[in-house]
């Protein structure tokens, strides 16, 4: 195996080719819940950077009377423009509200009919509690039916949505790097046991544990790596798949999210992690085991 | 041969020497019991006795398979008994031991069964090709050197087996039954090339049951019965250099 010679015949080894496939299942399944993660993360800040700083006032019909309504939101817009934290205020037009609507409720003419309330995009200069409660206090002046939402409790549950996220894409690394630590540790001592006269050998000639440790370590890094390649070779069509699904999904229900390219360097890095986690493994599984002969 | 021809021995004293060895496996009866012996360097010893007397297991404490469960053991000089397992390996490769059952590994070829101990020890490879060419050809399996145990004989793999054991110099030779799975033509065959082996200064010990093989030869005889080791004079009288090896 690359090369190198092997004084164990590894290669009949039984165990090997399950070793193979479950690194494979193993370094998939890793994959995915990385590539999980990162797209949450991903798609969560967008959804930060677009909130934070802004607030939406919603002013109900008057009386059905959209002509008073519109009063009423000419005035709250006076006021906060002449509000020194205020960046940006603009009534958001009825067109823009129906086409928010159209995803939920359909392209048809019940929306026309509906009694939508007026709403305000409001930015801040800056982001803050403080500056969040000053123009909050001054609408409420202004037009005390209105209702404000500076989007923290939806964004907050967001956040804790995707630290669940986070949690459960932790949760299957630990597990898989548990599996894939048991799976070679058991491995290994079935490999010991089918190759205990063939160690006895290279013992009487004087190799050391060190060196019988070695040939199974380097055994394993190559498991480890080439199932971890197999792992993401079926993780790139699966991805794809993935990909083009949600590119038929509309954008303002799934948005599209570019994955940054750490992810892409963690994934690269598994097959690696892989191999080196069953190459420890197999080394101190070996030393261990020798160590209680003679 | 000048390959296996000795230098400089590297320790004083005798090739092993045993203090009131027991050992015993588990909470068994000692198989062997306050056994005191010393081989001498440049010695020859057959080691005689009924099956069950402890042959094997005497042998496998000078080849470091086992530890004594009590009393002392020096191989080379060096205390065995209670040196730690990472000293065992270098102790090992200055020994060569030739098994019944031979223990080649099936999955290499004849040459690489024998160039084994010096990868394993990481002697240049071009060394290896020289010194384990040289040795094929004085077992006289230089045609051979590609073929795998399988496909050879017996006798073909005791000498392979034989040429392994001493292809880094060891200073002491054992040898479990080396010609139990042979014919008596062929035995003396492997005889030849343990006396040789002695003459070029290493301290063989050979275990064996063939009485008229031991009788054959003027070395005395380790002879153990019921745990207990006793030294007896040779069965021949003849010098080993006039021994007609029948070739």
């Amino acid at each position: 195996m690359f090369g190198i010679r092997s004084d164990l015949p590894l290669k009949r080894d039984t165990a090997s080719r399950f070793v193979l496939w479950l690194v494979m299942v193993l370094v998939f399944m890793a994959s995915l819940a990385v590539t999980v993660n990162s797209y949450i993360g991903v798609l969560l800040n967008d959804w930060n950077r677009s909130v934070t700083g802004t607030l939406t006032v919603q002013i109900p019909l008057v009386d059905g009377d959209e002509k008073a309504t519109a009063a009423v939101v000419a005035k709250v817009i006076d006021v906060l423009k002449r509000h020194p934290a205020v960046a940006k205020a603009e009534a958001v037009p009825r067109a823009k509200v129906t086409e928010l609507l159209k995803p939920w409720l359909g392209d048809n003419d019940v929306i026309a009919d509906l009694p939508l309330p007026a709403l305000i995009d409001v930015e801040l200069q800056a982001d803050g509690a403080d500056a969040v409660a000053a123009v909050t206090a001054s609408i409420k002046t202004a037009a005390p039916q209105a209702v404000i939402d500076d989007h923290r409790i939806w964004l907050s549950r967001v956040m804790g949505l995707a630290k669940g996220f986070g949690i459960v894409a932790l949760t299957i690394m630990v597990l898989v790097t548990s599996a894939l630590g048991l799976t070679i540790v058991f491995a290994t001592r079935a490999s010991l046991a089918e190759f205990a006269q063939v160690i006895d050998v290279l013992h009487v000639v004087g190799a050391k544990d060190s060196y019988i440790a070695r040939q199974f370590a380097r055994r394993a890094l190559a498991q480890g790596m080439l199932g971890g390649l197999a792992g993401l070779a079926l993780y790139a069509p699966a991805l794809a798949l993935v990909a083009w699904l949600a590119s038929r999904v509309d954008p303002e229900i799934l948005p599209k999210a570019t994955l940054p390219p750490t992810h892409w360097l963690i994934l690269a890095g598994l097959p690696l992690a892989a191999g080196f986690l069953a190459m420890l493994t197999a080394h101190v599984t070996v030393r261990r085991a020798l160590s209680a002969k003679v | 041969m000048a390959l296996l021809r000795k230098k400089d021995d590297g320790f004083v004293g005798d090739t092993v020497a045993l203090e009131g060895v027991g050992l015993r496996y588990d909470d068994g009866p000692e198989i062997l019991a306050d056994v005191s012996l010393a081989i001498p360097q440049r010695s020859f010893h057959f080691l005689t006795g009924p099956s069950g007397a402890g042959k094997t297991s005497l042998l496998s404490l000078m080849y470091l398979a086992k530890r004594p469960t009590r009393g002392g053991l020096k191989i080379f000089g060096e205390d065995v008994t209670h040196a730690p397992r990472s000293r065992l390996a270098a102790i090992r490769r200055r020994l060569g031991v030739v098994f019944q059952d031979f223990r080649l590994l099936d999955h290499m070829s004849a040459f690489d069964n024998v160039a084994l101990p010096l990868r394993i020890a990481g002697i240049a490879e071009t060394v290896v090709q020289r010194n384990v060419s040289e040795l094929l050809n004085w077992v006289g399996l230089e045609q051979f050197k590609d073929a795998h145990p399988i496909v050879l004989s017996g006798g073909q793999k005791q000498r392979v087996a034989i040429a392994r054991a001493v292809v880094s110099r060891p200073k002491l030779i054992l040898a479990d039954e080396p010609t139990g799975n042979v014919d008596d033509t062929i035995a003396m065959r492997l005889m030849q090339l343990f006396v040789e082996l002695h003459k070029l200064g290493a301290s063989v010990i050979i275990a064996t049951h063939n009485e008229p093989l031991v009788a054959r030869f003027p070395f005395p005889r380790l002879h153990l019965d019921d745990g207990a080791v006793s030294i007896l004079p040779p069965l021949a009288a003849t010098p080993a250099s006039q021994i007609a090896f029948g070739l």
